[in-house]
């Protein structure tokens, strides 16, 4: 049915297609979108390290010693999934950014379930959508439906990003290969998007659905490194999800068959999602909420008692990530160390700016995964900052006699001390981790190396900053397009081919990769000093411009 | 007029080449209750954001107790509590720990007024927001903003979801606050309540204040509302000076008179008129006068 309105002469439609299906098609909407992003994001991951192998690794003999060094190193198959076929540029490329898009899926899958299915009902306007023909089931199917559109599109961009990136006749992955390779990297992505429409019924806010999602991430990418490890259990690759995307195998031995249980998980996750959405009542959720709760009114003290109140969770949850990931990366440090001397493996890490052997080396790249965890936590503390302006709470607060610039530096001053914790734990669990294994690393070495995290971290929060300042509403894709890029410059950059002036651009390329070297306190200054410089114009901005909602 | 508690000056807002306020000029004086009331789009929302210093004007200025809203908010804010239609508060809280933070954060909490307030409303403290239904999450926020016994009180659809109960609850706070000397600046679509509560209403029209004045004033300026019966012969009332919206049913004829009843009276004893009821608009008919006869226009071209 379309109806449509004559207003000054032009014809507004009021509903196109069917109403039937108009949540599907709002979701679509919003899914693709994000989808577009990360499925530029995919594709030129996909196709930088596809293009720079070729570059760097011309001959036989150079890709017969990165095999040697990657393809039988159990710590680097820990992290990364298996090696099988690093001599081609194909199998290099799945190698080396399978696992990394596996889980960046997986979060994009988790974040974007949960904020358009459990962010709606929050919000108010689930009930709005169910007020229209639709039944809970029917709107949660919709959402899935649309939810799929999204995955589709990151799947379609990252598809033809390779596969014009393997029309190369260095590259040379023909059209078929790419497309199942680009289905393999999203697989994870369609998992967790049924994971958040599942954990979306179980929590009652969409934090505690996100929450218990990535809980379940944690344990798949655990139960995936202990299979691996190589440690006899690989059979375990079949428990986790993400050992499901591995064993598709792509562009090396693809095994279809992997799908099977990939198909099944997102269909009974997604048929549990659609009954338990029709068997709640709107707004309940299948875990028990506490409707009552006792008042812990000390905490709440003002609006930075406020902030601590409302990250503590997410941030506590955070920690325990960097915690348990440090301290993997300083168990597996020593034996990894072990048998980098000589290797051309020595060479790769010196690409990525750890030099040395041994335990050092090994952890000063962990570290700069480490440094991207912390980087990532404090945006969200930004973007958490943004939410409480955009939802309109802030309101609550700048009628008080508060003044804007003081509300900012509250939130900023909880950031940086999230973001100097998070070093903080970082350092000590690694070195937890590594004294485990009698590694021989100093505890104040990977202090030091923690609190060298904190600099690019400080960097992206004050340019996020200066964003909020001026143009709010494009904070977000401002700021994780910036940490995107970073990321991608720094795994790109780990395999030599690109321009300094590129790679300067990159905070993570900034950082010294402390251990294995001494933290560059200069370059951290000027990182800093960036980061300082952007929140103070865009505290001064925040305090001349109108709140703005979303 | 003593102190002035709010006052504008020229007060505009733009956004692009929408002028959601124009040039708006009023005061309000300390003990005052006032009403202002417009439609939807109107600008009354934003001449409140515009007062709290939460968006800029584009010119003019707005000063609250004499201190510049925009220049020196945080002292302006010290002087008001703000209740706006949505409560848009923190889900994970309870009622009891928003009205602490809340508290806290304004500096001046009245312990035993804010129990007997929580009383009055019937709230549950102990419940998480999110477990609020939309009413009680207003209450928490009018609580919020009645027990810091502010100078002034500024409301932007405060009983938006409150039963017909808390309403009477609410009115009785604001005729207490007002007997206290406090400011009250409601924005209201409830006429009913906006008639009981306020000395003065101001109507806003497309982003310009059309009427400010008290009700007695406005209805001076207004129409009455005549009716009258007859028994024989039905008279011509068209060329009767001050009659307007002529309207007849049978022997009853109904009209609007603006100005002297004289010419209309002597029309209708001569006519030997059975029956006459007269009677002043309510504050309902004053708002629909300034905005009926364009709304029902604009409803009949998008019709067409």
């Amino acid at each position: 049915m379309v109806a449509d309105l004559a207003i000054a002469g032009q014809r507004f439609s009021l509903v196109r297609g069917s109403p039937r299906t108009v949540i599907a098609r709002l979701t679509a909407r919003k899914a693709a979108r994000s989808g577009v992003i990360w499925g530029y994001i995919f594709g030129i991951a996909i196709a930088s390290s596809a293009i720079s192998y070729t570059s760097i690794y011309k001959t036989r003999a150079q890709r017969d010693a990165l095999e040697a060094a990657y393809g039988s190193n159990k710590a680097m198959n820990v992290l990364f999934g298996p090696s099988p076929d690093l001599q081609t540029v194909a199998g290099f490329t799945a190698f080396k950014v399978s696992m990394t898009l596996a889980i960046l899926g997986a979060i994009w899958g988790l974040l974007t379930s949960t904020r358009l299915l459990r962010g709606e009902e929050d919000s108010g306007r689930w009930e709005l959508l169910l007020s229209g023909q639709t039944t809970p089931e029917r709107a949660a199917l919709q959402s899935l439906g649309g939810l799929g559109v999204g995955a589709f599109v990151l799947w379609a961009l990252t598809a033809a990003i390779t596969i014009v990136a393997g029309l190369s006749s260095k590259v040379s992955i023909s059209a078929g290969p790419a497309l199942y390779f680009a289905m393999a990297t999203v697989a994870t992505a369609v998992m967790f998007l049924a994971v958040g429409a599942l954990t979306s019924q179980l929590g009652a806010t969409r934090h505690q659905s996100a929450a218990y999602g990535a809980a379940f991430l944690g344990v798949a990418y655990a139960v995936r490194m202990i299979a691996d490890a190589g440690v006899g259990l690989h059979t375990l690759v079949w428990l986790s999800p993400l050992g499901w995307a591995e064993e598709l195998k792509p562009l090396t031995a693809p095994q279809p068959l992997a799908l099977l249980p990939i198909i099944a998980f997102t269909a009974v996750l997604g048929a549990a999602a659609v009954h338990l959405a029709g068997a709640r009542d709107i707004g309940a959720s299948v875990v028990a909420d506490r409707a009552n709760g006792q008042p812990h009114l000390r905490s709440l003290f003002g609006p930075i008692g406020l902030a601590v109140r409302m990250v503590r969770a997410t941030v506590i949850s955070w920690w325990v990530g960097i915690a348990l990931s440090a301290f993997l990366y300083g168990l597996v440090a020593k034996s990894a160390g072990g048998t980098i001397s000589g290797s051309s493996l020595q060479k790769v890490l010196a690409k990525f700016g750890a030099p040395g052997t041994g335990p050092d080396a090994v952890l000063g790249v962990c570290f700069l995964i480490l440094a991207i965890l912390v980087a990532f936590l404090g945006a969200g503390q930004l973007m958490a900052a943004r939410r409480e302006e955009s939802g309109g709470r802030l309101d609550h607060l700048l009628v008080n006699p508060v003044a804007r610039t003081s509300w900012l530096a509250g939130r900023l001053l909880v950031a940086i001390v999230v973001i100097l914790a998070s070093g903080a734990v970082a350092g000590v669990s690694a070195w937890l981790g590594a004294a485990s294994q009698n590694a021989h690393v100093r505890l104040t070495t990977l202090m030091e190396a923690g609190l060298n995290l904190v600099p690019p971290a400080v960097a992206i929060v004050g340019v996020g900053v200066l964003v909020f300042g001026v143009r709010p509403r494009a904070m977000p894709i401002v700021l994780y397009t910036l940490l995107g890029w970073s990321l991608l410059i720094v795994v790109v950059g780990g395999i030599g081919a690109v321009s300094h002036w590129v790679l300067d651009t990159s905070v993570f390329h900034q950082m010294a990769s402390a251990p294995a070297v001494s933290p560059n306190w200069e370059a951290n200054g000027i990182m800093t000093a960036v980061g300082m410089a952007g929140a103070v114009v865009g505290g001064l901005a925040f305090r001349r411009r109108d709140l703005q909602g979303e | 007029m003593g102190t002035t508690a709010i006052r504008t000056e020229e007060l505009t807002k733009r956004y692009g080449d929408v002028a959601a306020l124009d040039h708006l000029n009023f005061e309000v004086a300390q003990g005052e209750v006032v009403g202002y009331l417009g439609p939807n789009g109107a600008g009354k929302t934003t001449t409140i954001r515009l007062l709290l210093g939460l968006v800029h004007p584009t010119e003019g200025r707005g000063e609250i107790f004499g201190i510049d809203c925009q220049r020196r908010p945080v002292e302006a804010h010290r002087h008001l509590a703000y209740v706006a239609g949505e409560a848009n508060l923190w889900p994970s809280l309870t009622g009891a720990e928003t009205l602490h933070l809340l508290g806290r954060i304004h500096g001046q909490v009245d312990d035993a007024y804010r129990d007997e307030l929580v009383a009055r409303f019937d709230l549950d403290p102990g419940k998480k927001v999110r477990a609020y239904s939309k009413g009680n999450r207003q209450k928490v926020i009018l609580i919020a903003a009645l027990m810091v016994r502010p100078d002034l009180l500024v409301l932007d659809e405060p009983t938006s979801g409150l039963d017909p109960l808390m309403e009477q609850a609410f009115r009785h706070c604001i005729h207490e606050a007002r007997d206290r000397g406090q400011t009250v600046f409601l924005s209201s679509h409830i006429m009913s309540e906006v008639e009981a509560l306020c000395d003065r209403v101001g109507i806003l029209r497309m982003g310009k204040l059309v009427e400010m004045g008290t009700l007695a004033q406005m209805r001076h300026l207004s129409a009455l509302s005549v009716e009258a019966t007859f028994e024989g012969a039905v008279p011509d009332l068209s060329q009767v000076p001050g009659v307007a919206s002529l309207q007849r049913d049978g022997q009853i004829v109904r009209c609007h008179v603006r100005g002297s009843l004289e010419p209309l009276m002597k029309v209708l004893a001569a006519a030997g008129v059975t029956r006459l009821l007269s009677r002043e608009p309510s504050l309902e008919e004053l708002f629909l006068a300034q905005y009926g006869a364009e709304t029902v226009e604009e409803a009949g071209q998008l019709g067409r």
